[in-house]
């Protein structure tokens, strides 16, 4: 091994993909390269939480995370599609709440808000504010996003 | 960042052997979080770094005996947060680690990379040094015990040797010990504190048998306030007990003056809050603990 480009094999949203990387390179990094521009860099110090990816079903910040470390796990992204319509209900109780506006975090916010109601189906706003509280959207869509978060939940036990 | 080489043993043995104490260019990596933000900032410059994320498994296990609960050095924050062992035996640890970084962190960050990075700001080690947890270090064919403050020696500074690795943290039980931590910030809340406050009480009882009290983030390294555990040896835990002990807190510490405040707005910090401190750790109650 060497500071030179390493072949990694994993899987992306579902489809298994081989990508050459260098050790210094991060997870933000390699997949705007692929071509998947939802997680982004923002503080790039794990605290804003916008270039939020799950590996092997653990939320981590894409920004710390070496992308050769990626090397035979399961990534999903935002970019990972849902249902008919391609959005799962935490995105869809975003888009009817509205809870956004110019978008930049929103990719960080779902996916954390997916976490949070796979572990807590029936949080608190209280919960919610403190699960979130590693995520920041600067153009403070905060009441927007805990009503999206409460309706997700809604829409989630009815499907069950 | 600078390009390195990345190495990911299989065992902690060759982990061990990869690193190279004579190279302060090899560096063991946990989590890599706070490595990859001083890799950021250009304070660290690795040419290698041996990561341990791929060493045995037994390296992130909790395990409780009749005396102890050890966990792995590898154990993920999260992990131990939502320990049903830790939760139950150790409240004010599973309490702490809920307010340490943010979700996507405590998935990643380890323990043995938070104590090694001794960065004095941290919240882990105050109140492992008040829970009188002892580190289990590993070398190429030794092994010794450390506790916090034999551990962390300075600003970002430990006594491990470069070819020495944390294997595992030892926390003993005691029967009816209370325990709390406050986390003092002074600027936006998920700001670096400008004081951490552990707080272990051992009770008798209606009176404190013997105390801990350490103070982090003030000061370059967990430091325990001695003329404050004396003041509360034999009492009775209530309000002027506890500001007296506060009191004396305050007298002893020397903090340190930064952009999250003076040394005498700290001094005051420290007085208040060692004593919330003292009375949230009088009512903590571990569920699955010995009350006498």
């Amino acid at each position: 091994m060497s500071t030179a480009q390493r072949i990694i094999r994993f899987t992306l949203n579902g489809e298994a993909i081989a990508a050459s990387v260098a050790p210094h390179e991060n997870v933000v990094e390699l997949l705007q390269r692929l071509g998947l521009h939802g997680a982004r860099e923002s503080c790039g110090q794990g605290l804003c939480g916008c270039c939020t990816v799950r590996v092997d079903g653990l939320a981590v910040s894409g920004c710390l995370y070496f992308a050769v470390q990626l090397d035979a796990t399961c990534v999903d992204t935002i970019e990972q599609p849902f249902g008919e319509d391609g959005l799962d209900e935490v995105q869809q109780a975003f888009a009817q709440c509205g809870a956004f506006q110019c978008g930049f975090c929103t990719p960080g916010f779902v996916l954390m808000s997916r976490e949070l109601l796979a572990a807590n189906p029936e949080p608190s706003e209280d919960e919610i504010r403190h699960y979130l509280s590693g995520n920041l959207c600067r153009c403070a869509a905060y009441p927007e996003i805990i009503r999206a978060v409460q309706l997700a939940a809604r829409m989630r036990r009815a499907r069950s | 960042m600078t390009p390195f080489e990345l190495i990911e043993p299989r065992t902690l043995d060759e982990a061990l052997r990869l690193l190279d104490p004579a190279d302060p260019g090899v560096r063991p990596a946990g989590g890599c979080t706070a490595l990859m933000l001083m890799m950021k900032a250009g304070m660290l410059v690795p040419t290698r770094l041996v990561s341990l994320r791929r060493i045995e498994p037994r390296y992130r296990d909790i395990v409780a005996s009749d005396d102890a609960i050890t966990i792995g050095a590898n154990a993920s924050l999260a992990s131990i947060e939502h320990s049903a062992r830790v939760r139950d035996e150790l409240p004010a640890l599973a309490r702490t680690l809920r307010t340490l970084a943010n979700v996507r962190v405590r998935n990643v960050a380890t323990l043995g990379g938070n104590l090694a990075h001794a960065d004095p700001h941290m919240d882990l080690p105050p109140l492992l040094a008040a829970l009188d947890a002892s580190v289990q270090v590993q070398g190429r064919g030794s092994s010794r015990y450390a506790s916090i403050e034999q551990l962390i020696s300075g600003y970002y500074e430990t006594t491990l040797a470069g070819d020495e690795l944390i294997v595992a943290v030892r926390i003993p039980k005691r029967a009816a010990r209370g325990c709390a931590y406050r986390k003092v910030t002074t600027r936006s809340a998920d700001d670096w504190p400008a004081l951490g406050i552990a707080v272990a009480l051992e009770r008798e009882g209606e009176r404190v048998r013997a105390a801990r009290v350490v103070l982090g983030a003030a000061v370059d390294r967990p430091t325990r306030l001695l003329a404050a555990e004396a003041a509360l040896q034999g009492t009775r835990l209530d309000e002027t007990s506890a500001r007296r002990a506060a009191d004396a807190a305050a007298d002893e510490a020397r903090p340190s003056e930064d952009a999250r405040g003076s040394a005498a707005y700290k001094r005051e910090l420290i007085r208040v809050h060692v004593r919330r401190t003292l009375l949230e750790a009088w009512c903590d109650e571990p569920v699955g603990a010995v009350r006498q």
